[in-house]
């Protein structure tokens, strides 16, 4: 499943950049994300909780930096599973930021994730209906952090 | 291990689930049941709500028909007091899945569930029905139109459940509700159901958005027009902008967009020959 957005933050990318490279601030702007912890340099554990009507779901997320071209483009790979309950997600995950012209500064997303288990048999069209709402959330919280 | 309680009542039943915030209220359990077998849901204790006799039944009441939640699908299917305008809830019923469903299965516990592509809400939508829910603050009425509020999410809060939906009194009217499905008791690709009133209808779309859609002041703008399909066309075109289908195995976004005007001009098209008939 593709789930692709972009949005615009009214700061200036070298901003933008710093922040998003800071798990603690992400940490914060993630819904449901409940802990994250840098386990080297390029890789974090990060526990997210999410919920679909009746379906709650916590996964154990392992997110590994594969490729970064600092300030504008970073490329990752998410391996991550339910406690007890088999669901095992798989993503590789591409974010680039470019200068608007204008201050401010455009953010692009696409991820490619994989869901198999109890809630691959969820179909997958709510999900993606969940998981871009999930990212508008996420972009209030973020705008909200880095312009304060 | 989850564990049935069986109250015997309304208030019993409330207090339970007030005090085990990890239990759920089972109603018919043909939907509750198969996603615990799935395991897509856990639970310290189903609450079911089968005894509990105020949920039973379907009486006329001052304000018009009173549905109790624990009412069978078959029995709404069978109801002779859905007529004219109602019609469309007792066809809606009819519709669900297959026997042992019906025979299974609550108008409660679907509304409840609130699944985007099931029968009863677009039927309840367009009669404009109230859902009434109790809980430990007491009781409330929420008119179904604005009863889901995203995809799967209702207005029920924590510890709230359903305990009837009324309808208002039927009119002299034709009303129906037509599906379209990949093969008979699937869930709907997309679903219509349909009023006639004279010269204006109501009609409530299911399955292409978290909850039934409908635009009050399309079939306003509609009265009068219903002979003209190009005005039918445009009020369905209004109702698809409102839309927002999901690709699944029952078929793309796109394609339940263009069933909108299908379902709505075949659904016309039936009520003229009714009216010939």
């Amino acid at each position: 499943m593709q789930i692709e957005g972009e949005f615009n933050v009214t700061a200036p990318q070298a901003l933008v950049w710093e922040n998003i490279r800071d798990p603690e601030i992400m940490a914060g702007c993630i819904p449901g994300c409940e802990s994250i912890e840098q386990i080297d340099a390029t890789s974090f554990r990060s526990v997210v909780a999410i919920k679909v009507g009746p379906i709650s779901a916590r996964f154990n997320l392992v997110v590994e930096i594969t490729e970064e071209i600092a300030p504008e483009t970073i490329r990752s790979r998410t391996k991550g599973e339910e406690g007890t309950r088999a669901s095992i997600l798989t993503s590789q995950n591409v974010l680039r930021l470019a200068d608007d012209g204008s201050g401010g500064t455009d953010v692009a997303y696409a991820v490619d994730v994989t869901m198999t288990g109890r809630l691959g048999k969820y179909g997958l069209g709510i999900i993606r209906k969940k998981a871009d709402q999930l990212a508008g959330v996420f972009v209030e919280n973020f705008r909200k952090r880095v312009v304060p | 291990m989850t564990e049935i309680y069986t109250p015997k009542s309304i208030q019993e039943a409330i207090s339970f689930l007030a005090a085990h915030p990890d239990a759920r209220p089972l109603a018919g359990g043909a939907t509750l049941i198969a996603m615990r077998n799935a395991g897509l849901i856990e639970a310290s204790h189903f609450v079911s709500l089968s005894e509990i006799g105020e949920l039973q039944g379907i009486a006329k009441t001052g304000e018009g028909i009173r549905i109790g939640a624990m009412t069978r699908h078959r029995e709404t299917a069978e109801c002779d007091l859905l007529t004219g305008s109602l019609a469309v809830v007792r066809q809606a019923a009819g519709m669900i899945a297959n026997r042992p469903v019906r025979n299974m299965g609550t108008m409660g516990g679907a509304v409840s569930n609130a699944d985007p592509a099931a029968d009863y809400l677009p039927a309840l939508a367009c009669v404009d029905a109230v859902v009434t829910l109790a809980g430990p603050d007491g009781q409330r009425d929420v008119p179904v139109r604005t009863f889901v509020q995203d995809w799967y999410e209702t207005a029920l809060d924590e510890g709230e459940i359903v305990i009837a939906i009324t309808l208002p009194a039927p009119r002299n009217e034709l009303s129906l509700y037509r599906k379209v499905a990949r093969v008979t008791g699937d869930y709907a690709t997309a679903s219509c159901a349909i009023a006639m009133d004279g010269d204006t209808i109501r009609v409530a779309i299911g399955a292409c958005g978290p909850g039934p859609i409908r635009d009050t002041e399309a079939e306003e703008t509609l009265r009068g027009h219903l002979a003209n399909p190009e005005a039918v066309t445009a009020f369905a075109g209004q109702l698809a902008a409102l839309a927002d289908p999901i690709d699944d195995v029952r078929g793309s976004a796109e394609y339940r967009l263009a069933l909108i005007p299908r379902l709505i001009h075949a659904g016309l098209r039936q009520m003229k020959l009714a009216e010939v008939a």
